[in-house]
């Protein structure tokens, strides 16, 4: 039902071809979204707020028998029947004005009261049909019921696994329940929060695609974190594995983000990846803010990676003792360094 | 580190007991001795009050007043802050100087404006005998000069820098007064308190020592003292740990740990072995010397902390107890005060490391930060967790405050290569 409005009043072409008896007059939105579009083919239209005729507006600003368009001469033509509030012509080449006598073009866009009614021809030009972008298959094998329910019970196993871990007593069945399962809801929200968005924004909700692309992001990240961990433990300090893992992790929100704008709204490529590339920005951005500002202006702690884990991820070789040492004799000279400052 | 001596001036304490005959003389000598006894007091310049207060002695007829160093410590670090005021028996005060401190025994001389020769203590020559009956004088809590009898126990045990123990209460205020024998000789300062008329003095040598050196030659800036002095006990403290021998001991089942055979480093134990609901079985080792210096309300150097930790699990998986192993292991320390006035932050490395004997696999880490004011010294912490078997786990780890690079680095390598799996 939904059509990019803005785009066709863009695409215009403003010459004037031969007018056909046939006319299409669509009801828009202040925001150029359509509400109601009809197709009529009499010589003679007439609208206004009562029931007799053809098109009937609810609005309180419009009067009863409104205006008329009348297809004289080959040419549709307004006439406004002496109205309370007027009624006015926009169009891309004209200043608003007056809408009594002129002469319809394509695309034109009479506002009476405070509604909004476009004018078509059916020899209005229509965008290129979007072909279905590969996304969209993935996107269905996401949504599918059983990859769905796979993706969120990998999502709950692992969170569940990750809280059993980090217990430090004895754990039984009911006491993993409650916080798992509140931490699945939790992230379900996202989903549905953008589901309902869509919703309220006259979109398709489609909020199976969003839970089922959310949840095996969510995964993926379990993944990044995972695989994180592994090389950390693996390395020494000083390498770039921490800075690999913030863009992994940025690309994962980005991507994220992405989809879920792709699945939830139409609009055009560019403003898809302002909006995800924003809300990337604002979550990671947001959240460096406030670990900055709540860095005390002096750490009395040491800050150091402690990450362990058990000898099976164990993969590289260590190092000796001197070679320790050397690395311990740098620290000493930056420390140095920092204290004449 | 359980009996942590808190400096007289911030600990207060209880009960004197006296009996008539030694009353009767303590008041002889505190008539004798109190024309040469003073208070002496820090003045925040900006709000013109009081910011600490201590006593104080004469020791020489030309004005040199011996106290403690924390009594002045603001001073010595903040000269433009804050000055330093003498109050004597009958009222008077004037104004005092900064001599010559000496931080690692807490002592410090200032130096009053006389006009004629004054009265003055008289150090004493010799050594008290273990049981002699001593009297410690001050000022405490700003009451009025007292005298405390009490007995000299010799000098403390397993301390790396003497203090005498002597049995009798010291007060906050009392900080930097003197202690006197019968014959009004100086024998001791008060300096410390750990509270149930457990005293701790400076023998009177390190005061003579200080004093002599400043006889010789004054010091040209007090920092470059503390510096000097800072940097040659590190240097005895650690040359006296790494020449000593580090014995072998068990931890647990299966770990091997270095036991320092120094007096001064006493070790204590514990583990969860009674526990019956624990997931990991735990036994701890640690070893510290128990003292440090004092340099200001917010900075203490020269202690160091020696922990060693084994672990074994108990019905649960490698990987839930490596989770718990890396919590446990988190959360490393300084083991001394600071704040940004006087060190950097902590710069950190970490690495897996194995010792060439191949008797273990560490997750070593290990962290610095430097000194502001005293160049070239810094604080160190070192950790390292076994990471080569799966249910068992060997945690070591050591804060040193206040070492050299040299000095820190030795003693990490000698570290590293004594802790092992059995």
């Amino acid at each position: 039902m939904e059509i990019e409005s803005t785009e066709i009043e863009n695409m215009k072409s403003g010459t004037e071809k031969a007018i056909t008896r046939e006319i299409i007059i669509e009801e828009i939105s202040r925001n150029y979204k359509l509400l109601h579009r009809y197709k009529l083919s009499q010589q003679q239209i007439h609208i206004g707020r009562d029931y007799h005729n053809d098109i009937i507006l609810a609005d309180p600003h419009v009067c009863p028998s409104h205006l008329s368009i009348e297809l004289v001469d080959d040419q549709w033509k307004i006439t406004d029947n002496q109205t309370m509030n007027g009624s006015f012509i926009e169009n891309i080449k004209e200043k608003k004005h007056l809408a009594n006598n002129h002469v319809v073009h394509d695309g034109d866009v009479i506002t009476l009261g405070k509604s909004q009614l476009r004018i078509l021809f059916t020899d209005h030009p229509v965008e290129p049909t979007v072909v279905f972008s590969p996304f969209e298959d993935v996107i269905n094998l996401m949504r599918h019921p059983i990859a769905l329910l796979l993706s969120i019970m990998l999502f709950t196993l692992i969170t569940a696994g990750i809280f059993y871990l980090n217990t430090p007593k004895e754990i039984n069945f009911s006491q993993l329940l409650v916080p798992t399962v509140s931490m699945v809801l939790g992230f379900a929200f996202w989903p549905a929060g953008v589901a309902f968005v869509s919703h309220l924004s006259r979109h398709d909700a489609r909020i199976m695609a969003q839970l089922g692309v959310s949840f095996v992001f969510f995964n993926l990240m379990w993944l990044s974190d995972f695989l994180e961990n592994i090389l950390i433990f693996n390395s020494a300090s000083g390498s770039i594995i921490p800075l690999f893992f913030m863009f992994i992790s940025i690309a994962l929100a980005f991507s994220l983000f992405w989809l879920n704008g792709y699945i939830g709204f139409h609009m055009t490529a560019k403003r898809r990846i302002i909006v995800a590339a924003s809300m990337t920005a604002l979550l990671f951005g947001g959240s460096y803010l406030v670990q900055y500002s709540n860095k005390p202006e002096f750490n009395p702690r040491p800050q150091y990676n402690a990450t362990i884990m058990m000898p099976n991820f164990l993969m590289t070789s260590s190092s000796s003792v001197d070679e320790f040492i050397k690395g311990s004799e740098k620290l000493f000279e930056k420390t140095k360094k920092e204290a004449l400052k | 580190m359980k009996a942590f001596f808190l400096l007289v001036f911030i600990l207060l304490s209880s009960c004197i007991s006296s009996n008539s005959y030694a009353s009767e003389q303590a008041e002889q000598l505190f008539n004798q001795l109190k024309p040469s006894l003073y208070q002496i007091k820090l003045i925040d310049k900006a709000s013109g009050e009081k910011s600490s207060i201590g006593s104080g002695f004469q020791i020489s007829r030309d004005g040199i007043i011996a106290t403690n160093y924390h009594v002045i410590s603001s001073y010595a670090l903040h000269p433009k802050k804050y000055r330093m005021e003498y109050l004597d028996n009958q009222g008077n005060k004037g104004g005092l100087s900064l001599q010559s401190v000496d931080v690692i025994n807490d002592l410090a001389l200032v130096k009053r404006d006389i006009d004629q020769e004054m009265a003055f203590f008289q150090l004493s020559k010799t050594t008290p005998q273990k049981g002699e009956e001593l009297f410690s004088l001050g000022n405490p809590h700003d009451l009025g000069m007292i005298v405390v009898p009490g007995t000299y126990n010799g000098l403390k045990k397993e301390s790396f820098n003497e203090r005498i123990h002597f049995t009798g209460s010291i007060n906050s205020g009392m900080s930097g007064g003197p202690v006197v024998n019968k014959q009004a000789q100086v024998v001791g300062i008060n300096v410390a308190t750990s509270g149930n008329s457990i005293g701790f003095l400076v023998p009177h040598d390190k005061l003579v020592s200080l004093y002599q050196d400043f006889l010789k030659a004054a010091p040209e800036s007090i920092e470059e003292q503390m510096a000097q002095q800072l940097m040659s006990n590190q240097d005895k403290l650690m040359t006296a740990i790494l020449n000593s021998s580090w014995q072998v001991r068990q931890l647990g089942e299966q770990g091997n740990i270095p036991i320092i055979d120094v007096p001064f480093i006493r070790c204590w134990g514990d583990s969860n072995a009674d526990k019956a609901d624990v997931l990991i079985l735990t036994a701890v080792a640690n070893c510290s010397l128990d003292e440090n210096t004092y340099l200001s309300s917010h900075f203490f150097t020269g202690s160091i902390e020696i922990e060693f930790r084994t672990m074994q699990a108990k019905d649960i998986g490698a990987n839930k107890f490596y989770r718990l192993y890396q919590q446990q292991i988190s959360h490393a320390g300084a083991g001394n005060r600071a704040d940004k006035e006087n060190v950097t932050e902590y710069q950190c490395q970490h690495d897996l490391v194995m010792p060439d004997n191949q008797t273990i696999n560490n997750k070593t880490i290990f962290c610095t930060r430097a000194y502001k004011k005293f160049p070239d010294l810094f604080d160190i912490i070192y950790l390292a967790a076994s990471i080569d078997r799966k249910k068992q786990a060997l945690v070591s780890h050591f804060t040193i405050a206040g070492v050299s690079k040299r000095n820190a680095l030795a003693f990490t390598r000698q570290f590293m290569e004594s802790v092992s799996w059995k």
